[in-house]
């Protein structure tokens, strides 16, 4: 393996990461962009996800990659009901409320889950496991190149909804101005759930894309990668859709280049040196407006 | 507005619940009619990102009591026959936990002595209230060697029932030298002194790090013809490895070494062989003997090797392996799966307190420790130095038996399943390299 396949691999292995924090920065940047709420429980969105393709996978046998719609759909509906019961009637009473909600968010969805399937760690064999395929001086697992594919799908449509459909220039219009969108009619309210509701359907996917990538899932894996999400997307700039896709590249690039040159306890911590550094040079992040 | 409040509050009361259902403080287990009994606090992980093993040591542990009050329980002075009633306290996986745990078993349960404690980091968090009320302590899931060696605090009634990774990291290096070398070296067609080229890849944790300073030490100390090509190390709980992988794969390793829990070596191991390529043998500390490592790793772990005293699927040549079947059954019976080794020093750990106690005919713990510190009892259900249990009189550590397994496919279960193949008087199979295997070049 010469040196320019081990960079390209290295390249390769901070794109895939990237795009799980990209779906997960995605998706909460969404509904930080219009509800202006901090939801700390949105890795328990991504838990969710991964344990809901992971069992459906395990019952019915159905290729992972297929049951990741239906896993988007239920968090849809789960982000619909924890929008309209907790997050609703909390809204604009203060941001100390915002995230003692979802510090209890947290420990009930964990604690909930831990009853329903257990504390042990789980994993899921794709069923292209064994299959790969050559890219330049690499042959790279299929996985990955699905996975790839498929957030860029996911992305895809997700802009496409929120330019050519109604209720995503609704939601863009609610994120720009909330008091505003009101005023020309649009029910603020009902573009919440929807947008609660797409993102955790965002967290389901990068949560069944980790499942189907052969790392282990637990009830407590959530944490970490939503205090990465939220520094991806202060890094891109709060509610920049734009920004948490290349502030999820780049943590997943930064992380993966920091841990083959300074070693693997450098992975986590170079995503909040660059966080720190992009922050004192410019506040709202890389692509934040100027009120962030 | 206030509806919607009340619902906040139902839920937050309904995590509450939840949490509260799943995080049992302390749990009894009281045998039926007994008037004297002896309380026996247990404390593990029921709860966190190591209740798998810490579920494992209390379950073995009332297997344990169930043996013993059915066989009469234990004997004190004047020949008194009493029962004995565990009472469990969970660390939470949290030296917080760990630390609320404990007081509670010794200040609200009086409990009479205490077997348990996994990870080194929440034991060694909850070892200063142990000093301060004196109460003996049968370690039995915590591997780093601080346990009974650090001299900040009195540790004198801690009792380390468990190889420490000291233990790990010289049995496994001397597999390496005796065992592995020489294979690897016919295999490449190479003289026999061609050093072999060894890599790790190690939790960055007193676990992890007490591995790796294992392996250097032996190195080190034997004059071994093996050199270290890579030391990576990851962060706890890490389960995307490709990165470390990479750069060990550059130095072209004849094995690789993980110092890491089953939740990270399971995943290592399995995208080593499938993302990376890198087809070698590699070595893993003993905790990744249990039925989760085994479904993990699934086709991926054939050749690996993984450090072991007491294994799910297999038992060593000799006299303890009646011993661990009747234990292994008796858990399958009781709660349907198979007990790990945590488990089984757990197990252990309860037939050493209760034979202290009886040995000390008391549970004063002043005379409980001094029969603990001459204690000299046959094995239990693990291989012990000389197959006996005694605590040495420096670090009041316990010697154990080790063996290595190698894993080979199971057409049966679609996993692979171990057989010892080191040393000679256990071992029931010999080691091979599997027909995939690349050795390592410097070239």
């Amino acid at each position: 393996m010469d040196e320019f396949s081990i960079f390209l691999q290295i390249i390769f292995w901070g794109l895939y990461a990237g795009c799980i924090y990209i779906l997960l920065a995605t998706g909460l940047n969404l509904i930080f962009g219009v509800m202006k709420v901090v939801n700390f429980a949105h890795g328990e969105f991504l838990m969710i996800g991964a344990y809901i393709t992971a069992t459906v996978f395990f019952l019915t046998g159905f290729n992972p990659f297929v049951i990741l719609l239906l896993s988007m759909v239920v968090l849809v509906g789960i982000g619909a009901v924890v929008e309209r019961l907790c997050f609703r009637p909390i809204l604009g009473t203060g941001k100390l409320n915002e995230i003692f909600l979802s510090i209890g968010l947290i420990y009930i969805f964990q604690n909930g889950a831990a009853m329903i399937w257990g504390d042990a760690w789980q994993s899921v064999k794709s069923p292209y496991e064994s299959m790969t395929v050559p890219i330049g001086p690499l042959s790279v697992p299929l996985d990955y190149i699905i996975i790839m594919v498929v957030t860029a799908a996911i992305l895809c449509g997700l802009f496409l909804f929120l330019k050519k459909t109604t209720i995503g220039m609704q939601m863009r219009a609610t994120s720009q101005n909330r008091k505003g969108a009101m005023l020309v009619g649009i029910d603020v309210e009902r573009i919440d759930v929807i947008s609660f509701g797409l993102g955790c359907a965002l967290a389901a996917a990068a949560g069944t894309l980790w499942v189907v990538s052969g790392q282990v899932f637990n009830p407590y894996m959530g944490s970490i990668p939503a205090v990465k999400a939220f520094a991806i997307i202060i890094l891109g700039g709060l509610g920049s859709i734009p920004g948490a896709i290349i502030g999820g590249l780049l943590m997943g690039l930064a992380e993966n280049g920091a841990a083959f040159l300074l070693g693997g306890i450098w992975k986590d911590a170079v995503s909040f040196i660059i966080l720190i550094v992009v922050l004192i040079i410019r506040p709202t992040g890389l692509f934040g407006g100027k009120e962030g | 507005m206030k509806y919607s409040v009340l619902v906040i509050v139902v839920l937050l009361i309904a995590a509450a619940f939840i949490a509260g259902c799943s995080q049992p403080a302390s749990t009894q287990q009281t045998p039926a009619a007994s008037q004297d009994v002896v309380r026996v606090g247990v404390i593990a992980s029921l709860t966190g990102p190591a209740s798998n093993v810490g579920t494992n040591m209390w379950q073995s542990a009332q297997v344990a009591a169930e043996k013993i009050n059915a066989e009469g329980g234990v004997t004190l002075q004047d020949g008194k026959k009493a029962q004995i009633t565990l009472i469990v306290g969970d660390d939470e996986s949290t030296q917080a936990g760990g630390q609320k745990a404990a007081t509670k078993l010794i200040t609200d349960d009086k409990v009479d002595i205490l077997v348990g404690g996994y990870s080194s980091a929440v034991t060694s968090a909850y070892e200063q209230t142990i000093a301060e009320y004196k109460v003996p302590y049968i370690v039995t899931g915590a591997s780093s060697p601080i346990i009974t060696h650090r001299t900040d605090i009195d540790t004198s009634y801690i009792f380390h029932h468990c190889p420490t990774t000291d233990t790990y990291g010289q049995y496994t290096t001397q597999f390496i030298d005796q065992v592995v070398r020489p294979a690897v070296n016919q295999k490449a067609g190479a003289s026999s002194d061609r050093p072999f080229r060894l890599a790790l890849l190690y939790q960055d944790t007193a676990f992890g790090k007490g591995i790796q300073t294992a392996v250097n030490d032996t190195i080190t100390k034997n004059k071994l013809n093996i050199v270290l090509v890579s030391q990576q190390s990851f962060r706890m709980g890490e389960s995307d490895f490709r990165t470390q992988l990479t750069a060990i794969k550059a130095e072209k390793p004849d094995a690789l070494y993980l110092g890491a829990f089953p939740n990270e070596g399971a995943p290592a191991i399995t995208q080593a062989r499938r993302d990376i390529g890198l087809n070698t043998i590699f070595l893993s500390a003993e905790n990744n003997d249990n039925a989760q490592f085994y479904k993990d790793v699934g086709q991926y772990g054939e050749g690996a090797i993984i450090e072991s005293r007491f294994s799910p699927y297999t038992a060593p040549a000799g006299a303890v392996a009646a011993d661990q079947d009747v234990f292994k059954q008796a858990y399958f019976a009781r709660f349907g799966t198979y007990p790990d080794m945590m488990g089984a020093s757990t197990y252990d750990g309860v037939f050493i307190a209760v034979k202290a106690i009886g040995n000390a005919g008391t549970t004063d713990k002043a005379a409980v420790r001094q029969a603990l510190v001459d204690l000299k009892m046959p094995q239990v259900i693990e291989a012990m130095k000389d197959g006996t249990i005694s605590f040495s009189s420096d670090y009041r550590e316990s010697g154990f038996d080790l063996w290595m397994e190698q894993l080979s496919p199971d057409a049966q279960s679609g996993e692979t399943r171990p057989a010892i193949v080191w040393p000679d008087n256990l071992k029931t199979t010999g080691f091979v390299l599997p027909s995939w295997y690349v050795a390592g070049s410097s070239s």
